[in-house]
């Protein structure tokens, strides 16, 4: 194997160049912070994408390979660990911002709170977070005006107050965004322009986002939407202080004799090992594999793996199960033509009711059929063959459009992020095993929901309604969080309120895993405002001179 | 042996092909609207079985992607597992069918065929042909999953059969099935003409978007 030579120590190194890393990244070496990002899989062009469902859905062209990125799953301790694609996000410079829908709601006032706001909840792990939405709201700001987000502000009858609208108003109307808002009106519910990573009109340089049938699932060949590897990537390439290393898969994180994080060992492309030494280390590889790399990080110091004292890391996971109501309608809903992409949204059903007999509440919205064909797609009373299924193809894909809902997963102590005894990656590692087993009040929730959802496509006028009830959760819509909680107690809590390990201080994490609760909102406009957060944290520590050596309470 | 004294099949021996054929042929039939065979399903999943040439398409359609390292191990990994179950699957099919009707799944009636069919998703399979179907996303949820868990090597053969026609019948044509379109046209979908004309951002589905805007802020009322 060839020797090279090691690279020099550098200010930070990010590991990973997604949603949170990416925003990291821009906010750091905007601000004179020179960066090395490790990035795992490869640097990929928008030349490279195209509207192909067979190979970005089917043949894992943009999903892990789980020959190579297994993964294993159990329903409870005492259940064997069977691989299965738990919860997969792209691996690749982007991460899921390449192929996301996209939709970038604010969470609420409430979310940050939910404990004092619900209580108790038996069997649940429900704390409130250490900062509150006044805390973030310049920062969701910020994200929404440099990285481009259409909407309407005010929209949202149930928003928290924001200080400045949109940057570009709301993306044209699809006929199922309008079918929902026709059945939301009836029923008296609140409904709004889903906030969303596109450009309805051009913006800062950059044109509209085109409108294609191939968008979720789909990488973006013309770099109109907006999504890390379009927006911050370059933004931070452009300093020159990012250096950016695709292709190189950390496989732990060293300490020094202090106990501080010391260097990342990773391995490049060609198979090499290499050191990079670092005065500070961010993690941002999405909750599970965050979780898993601290977990793979072990030394006498930290024998459970870094920053894992409190055996906190990879606990208290939460997942966002998706699942929806289909309506069939007489007219052509040509839902496949917004990409499963332009949508419309209610938060009728997301702050929490007492009344309803759960806790926590839902994001809705109305989604396309097929990514975008009937490849993927099909109805509960469809047969997998035959006339019938032909049919049914026929009459209802054009026909037919969801409503969606983002559950809101309870946090609990067993459900957790571990690694697995026996199955290991191609690289050798081992992967990371989930064992999970839904709380009642997320069955609870998912079932109220998707009635709800029903009665609205009902009232816009379906001839027929599906209810598709989550029963188990198999982390689908790949949200992930709180497997590395923040908090101001550091026997309950991984992080410090600035996402700074309570053990480790120059180690910070950055995607979902600090969240504490999932909240019933897709997680990624969050994940950036607070990566903005934390990185102009660690600019102003670094400023102060304090090297980021305040770990604890309060820092 | 090569593709043209093999009359164009790339992995399947000509009983194999003539098999999958008729049994895609029933899975979505010919009716007034072309079905599985018109589509060239069976075509489609030759290439695909044939080695790891035809796994990605190049995003602006001009041929396919070669692929190196770690991710080809992977693919000629797939591929032999399917290789296997098509092979073990085929014969299983022709056994069923000789012993419910003294011949061949081919030279069965259509009627007989779906029998035989039906037979393969016998019952005591059921179960986990349902866990297979949550799998993929393909039978159900009703709505597509907002990922794809897709692990089609863990099927048996007659649920993979029915998931790489599906496949065949809507994917882009550029993958040898879904001919002329026919796929596309019989749900109304309005795609691309071709790979490139979405490479090139020339698509766009905006004529299917709704005619009437909605204005939210004068219908809310509460603008910013």
């Amino acid at each position: 194997m060839a020797r090279k030579p090691k690279p020099e120590k550098v200010d930070v190194c990010i590991i990973g160049a997604g949603a949170s890393g990416g925003t990291a990244a821009k906010v750091l070496t905007e601000s004179g912070v020179n960066v090395v990002a490790l990035e795992r899989g490869p640097y990929r062009k928008k030349e490279s994408f195209g509207g192909d469902e067979l190979a970005n859905v089917n043949r894992y062209n943009l999903w892990p390979d789980p020959i190579l990125n297994p993964r294993t799953y159990r329903g409870s301790n005492d259940e064997e660990p069977r691989e299965e694609l738990f919860c997969p996000v792209p691996q690749m410079v982007g991460g899921g911002t390449v192929h996301w829908q996209g939709w970038l709601p604010r969470f609420t006032e409430n979310d940050f709170r939910l404990k004092t706001v619900a209580g108790e909840v038996p069997g649940t792990t429900l704390v409130d977070w250490p900062i509150s939405y006044e805390d973030l709201e310049p920062y969701y700001t910020k994200v929404e005006w440099a990285f481009g987000v259409s909407g309407q502000a005010g929209a949202n009858k149930y928003e928290s107050p924001r200080s400045k609208g949109y940057p570009t108003p709301p993306m044209p109307t699809t006929n199922y965004a309008r079918k929902f808002h026709e059945g939301c009106n009836e029923l008296g519910y609140d409904s709004f322009p889903t906030p969303m990573a596109a450009l309805s009109e051009p913006y800062n340089g950059r044109p509209a986002t085109a409108l294609s049938a191939f968008a979720q699932q789909h990488g973006d060949p013309t770099g109109t939407r907006s999504s890390a590897l379009s927006v911050w990537v370059p933004q931070a390439l452009v300093t020159g202080r990012y250096d950016l290393r695709p292709d190189c898969y950390v496989h732990e994180i060293t300490t020094d004799e202090h106990g501080r994080a010391k260097s990342a060992i990773y391995q490049d492309a060609d198979g090499d090992f290499i050191e990079q030494e670092a005065a500070v280390f961010m993690l941002g590889c999405g909750a599970v594999e965050s979780a898993r790399l601290l977990l793979l990080s072990r030394s006498g110091r930290f024998p459970n793996g870094l920053a894992n004292g409190s055996d906190l890391v990879g606990r208290n996971a939460t997942f966002h199960e998706y699942s929806a109501a289909v309506g069939v309608f007489d007219d052509p809903i040509h839902a496949w033509a917004g990409g499963g992409y332009v949508a419309a949204s209610s938060f009728e059903f997301y702050e929490h009711d007492d009344s309803r007999g759960f806790v926590g509440g839902s994001h809705i919205a109305a989604a396309g059929v097929g990514i975008p064909l009937p490849i993927n797609w099909s109805l509960p009373d469809r047969p997998a063959w035959g006339a019938e299924a032909k049919r049914m193809d026929r009459e209802y894909y054009d026909h037919s459009f969801a409503v969606g809902m983002v559950l809101h997963d309870m946090p609990q102590h067993d459900n957790r992020v571990e690694l697995d005894d026996t199955v290991e990656d191609a690289w050798g590692l081992p992967v990371a095993r989930i064992t999970l087993n839904p709380h009642e009040n997320d069955l609870a929730m998912g079932r109220w929901v998707i009635d709800r959802n029903a009665e609205i496509l009902d009232a816009a006028g379906a001839t027929k309604t599906y209810r598709v009830y989550p029963e188990r959760v198999t982390g689908n819509c790949s949200h992930q969080h709180s497997t590395t909680r923040m908090g101001d107690d550091p026997d309950t809590s991984v992080l410090n309120r600035y996402c700074q390990a309570h053990e480790v201080d120059n180690l910070f994490v950055v995607d979902g895993g600090p969240f504490p609760t999932a909240t019933g909102a897709n997680p990624t406009l969050t994940i950036m405002a607070n990566a903005w957060r934390v990185a102009e944290h660690v600019v102003r520590q670094r400023g102060s001179g304090r090297a980021t050596t305040t770990a604890g309470k309060g820092a | 042996m090569s593709e043209q004294e093999n009359g164009g099949r790339l992995f399947f021996d000509e009983h194999q092909w003539a098999t999958v054929e008729a049994a895609m042929a029933r899975i979505i039939p010919t009716d007034d609207q072309p079905g599985a065979r018109e589509a060239g399903t069976a075509e489609f999943l030759d290439r695909y079985l044939s080695g790891i040439d035809y796994v990605y398409a190049k995003p602006d359609g001009s041929g396919f992607e070669k692929l190196e390292g770690k991710r080809a191990g992977a693919w000629r990994q797939r591929i032999d597992a399917l290789r296997g179950k098509y092979a073990e699957g085929i014969e299983e099919l022709d056994r069923r069918s000789r012993a419910r009707f003294d011949r061949d799944f081919v030279e069965l009636s259509e009627d007989q065929q779906d029998e035989a069919l039906a037979e393969m998703e016998r019952p005591e399979q059921q179960k986990d042909l349902e866990q297979a179907q949550v799998a993929t996303g393909y039978g159900a949820p009703p709505e597509p999953a907002m990922q794809q868990t897709s692990t089609e090597i863990e099927l048996d053969f007659f649920p993979l059969l029915a998931l790489h026609t599906r496949q065949g019948f809507y994917s882009d044509p550029v993958y040898g099935g879904n001919r002329d379109r026919v796929g596309w046209r019989l749900i109304g979908f309005e795609g691309p003409e071709s790979l490139a004309e979405t490479h090139a951002g020339r698509y766009t589905t905006r004529p299917f978007f709704a005619e009437e805007q909605i204005d939210w802020k004068k219908e809310n009322g509460h603008g910013s």
